[in-house]
């Protein structure tokens, strides 16, 4: 693997530098993906770059796979979201399985490759494609699968549109077998989870970057999970409300963490500085799309100019940010 | 809404974006098929539309970011004197492909640009079509490919919850020309209201959340008919409408929504700011 800079697992990653560069290529890390690779046969048959094969432990008990800053494609498999396990004394708890039962396989070889203990919970920072669609790969575990309380309804609502997207957009051969599994334990309130010697915290959040996110502390190591509510070099996508996620991230910036664990990002950052390319972006749309309204403008014209100034500042972003203002529009013209 | 119109509905959406949040995808094999005959007859029979001739004028965005949210104008250039007597809009594939027709009234305005935008869905790869009904009752079409499909994904709300917050609040804004010699305002109309399509499966009931949407919007300037709309759920959540309308004494304009469920609301422009 050390041929594919793509992989490369050392050295500031964002643009602007800020909160990775603690956990290193160590030996171990190298060893356990080396594993990795070797308890996955599919591994050979399948495209190089699109597995799971580079898990890589960013504090004790806590693995964390890095996704591509791209669309999913065939390429790509649907390997473009962050993957993590925690591992408790008495069972191993996913959260988020990547974009294909195919790749939700190689997450979970890469988990036996680290541990044989149960696979007790499937838990999904939010309902995006490149985050659940892995879940099928688990059910053989029987795990609890856990969400925000508004994760089954906005999955059984898009259920049919993420299957033939993603189908689509990975090719039917790498999407095979994936399948919407609707939570079993839905989170209304903060919860706690027992692995073992360690806890996990979940959290369900207000509407932000999307109605269902969940954010999941690991309280032993102080490792947040932030799911999509962190981007960090992938333009950030608004999926629910641009007002929330702002005020969402806020809280989330008073938080002292040892490391947060980004949805699309490198492996770690630290607070509160990870959030701050973010909340730059949000608050540029949100101004700009404000003074575009009060001053009587269309929705059109919001679109060709707000929040531009961005532009430079991430990749994806001609995919993704135009969509983004028109959801701000929609929304802050209501205030 | 039925199960069949349910299914209907899924098969046609067989090029849904909607993957993370969604990007582009590729036309399906059927995208080509042309409903715009029956379509037409159904609404026109057989009187001869001029297509293209320079009345009207439909933009839509080159590229759709958003099928749930697809800003679209119609434009009648002000080489265009006549007074319009209707202008409706269809986008060929959605389940409903009579978006938004509009009945003009003597407060409708003349003498400078006349224009009306909205925000729609798009089910599917389709043309979306203006057809601008004159007084003389000649009509003139303008036809736009829509080269994106939101499927049933472009149905989805972001905050389901959050939609039916405040339903049937309606803003109405007045913005005054540049020139005040101008005999042309223009207007602006804010509904709070989730326009359900009723093809979305709520997984806790197993059934179809009932379609409820907005279907007839009134306004008047001054006591005087601009327009009635009727629409249809192919119009995004909370309808937003821009359009003219003539100048008049006080130009304030009154407005009166109904949706589905037979339920009123009424909304009202303040006096224009400056005057």
């Amino acid at each position: 693997m050390t041929n594919d800079p793509r992989k490369t697992p050392v050295g500031p990653t964002t643009p602007s530098g800020c909160g990775y560069g603690v956990h290193g290529l160590s030996r171990r890390n190298v060893l356990l993906a080396s594993l990795a690779i070797a308890s996955v046969p599919l591994l050979r048959y399948a495209p190089a770059h699109a597995a799971i094969n580079d898990v890589m432990e960013v504090a004790p008990g806590i693995f964390v796979h890095q996704g591509r800053y791209e669309v999913q494609s065939p390429a790509n498999g649907g390997d473009i979201a962050n993957a993590s396990f925690v591992v408790g004394s008495e069972g191993v708890a996913v959260i988020d399985t990547s974009g294909s039962a195919r790749l939700g396989a190689q997450l979970r070889d890469a988990i036996r490759a680290v541990t044989d203990k149960p696979i007790k919970y499937v838990i999904n920072t939010h309902m995006h494609p490149d985050h659940v669609f892995g879940n099928a790969a688990f059910k053989q575990d029987n795990p609890e699968f856990v969400g925000h309380y508004k994760l089954a309804r906005a999955l059984g609502t898009r259920k049919d549109g993420y299957l033939a997207a993603n189908e689509q957009m990975i090719g039917s051969e790498a999407f095979a077998g994936s399948e919407i599994i609707l939570p079993t334990l839905s989170i209304k309130e903060p919860t706690k989870l027992d692995l073992g010697d360690r806890e996990l915290l979940l959290e369900p959040q207000p509407t932000a970057h999307t109605d269902n996110d969940l954010i999941v502390t690991d309280l032993k190591t102080n490792t947040l999970f932030l799911g999509d509510l962190l981007f960090s070099v992938h333009v950030p996508t608004i999926d629910g409300s641009i007002k929330g996620w702002i005020d969402v991230l806020d809280e989330i910036g008073q938080r002292k963490a040892a490391r947060v664990v980004p949805g699309h990002g490198p492996r770690t950052m630290e607070l509160p500085e990870a959030l701050v390319p973010e909340q730059r972006y949000l608050s540029a749309i949100a101004d700009d799309v404000r003074k575009q309204i009060a001053e009587g403008k269309t929705l059109e014209q919001a679109t060709k100019t707000a929040g531009f100034s961005e532009k430079d500042a991430w990749k994806l972003f001609d995919q993704y940010h135009v969509r983004n203002v028109t959801a701000a529009f929609a929304e802050l013209e209501w205030e | 809404m039925t199960i069949a119109f349910a299914k209907l509905s899924r098969t046609i959406c067989g090029a849904v974006l909607a993957a993370g949040i969604g990007v582009l995808a590729t036309a399906p094999a059927h995208a080509d098929e042309d409903l715009w005959p029956l379509l037409r007859e159904q609404a026109f029979g057989d009187r001869p539309i001029s297509e293209e001739s320079g009345f009207v004028v439909l933009e839509t965005p080159q590229k759709v970011e958003d099928a749930a949210i697809v800003p679209i104008t119609v434009r009648i250039p002000p080489h265009v004197r006549d007074q319009l007597k209707s202008l409706s809009i269809f986008i060929d594939k959605n389940p409903d492909p009579k978006v938004a027709t509009l009945n003009f009234g003597p407060a409708a305005g003349a003498g400078g640009e006349r224009s009306f935008s909205t925000r729609v869905r798009v089910d599917n790869f389709s043309h979306a079509r203006a057809v601008l009904e004159l007084e003389d009752g000649s009509l003139h079409m303008a036809t736009k490919f829509l080269s994106a499909a939101g499927g049933c994904a472009a149905m989805q709300a972001k905050d389901p919850d959050a939609d039916m917050t405040g339903l049937g609040k309606t803003v109405v804004r007045t913005f005054s020309p540049a020139l005040s010699s101008n005999p042309i305002w223009s207007g602006q109309v804010m509904i709070k209201h989730p326009n359900h399509n009723g093809m979305q499966l709520d997984i806790n009931t197993a059934k179809f959340i009932p379609a409820r949407y907005v279907k007839e919007v009134k306004v008047e300037r001054d006591g005087e008919l601009v327009f009635t709309l009727d629409s249809t759920f192919s119009i995004s959540t909370n309808p937003n409408f821009r359009f003219t309308f003539g100048k008049g004494d006080n130009n304030e304009l009154d407005v009166s929504v109904v949706d589905t469920d037979g339920v009123a609301f009424e909304g009202m422009s303040k006096r224009p700011s400056g005057s």
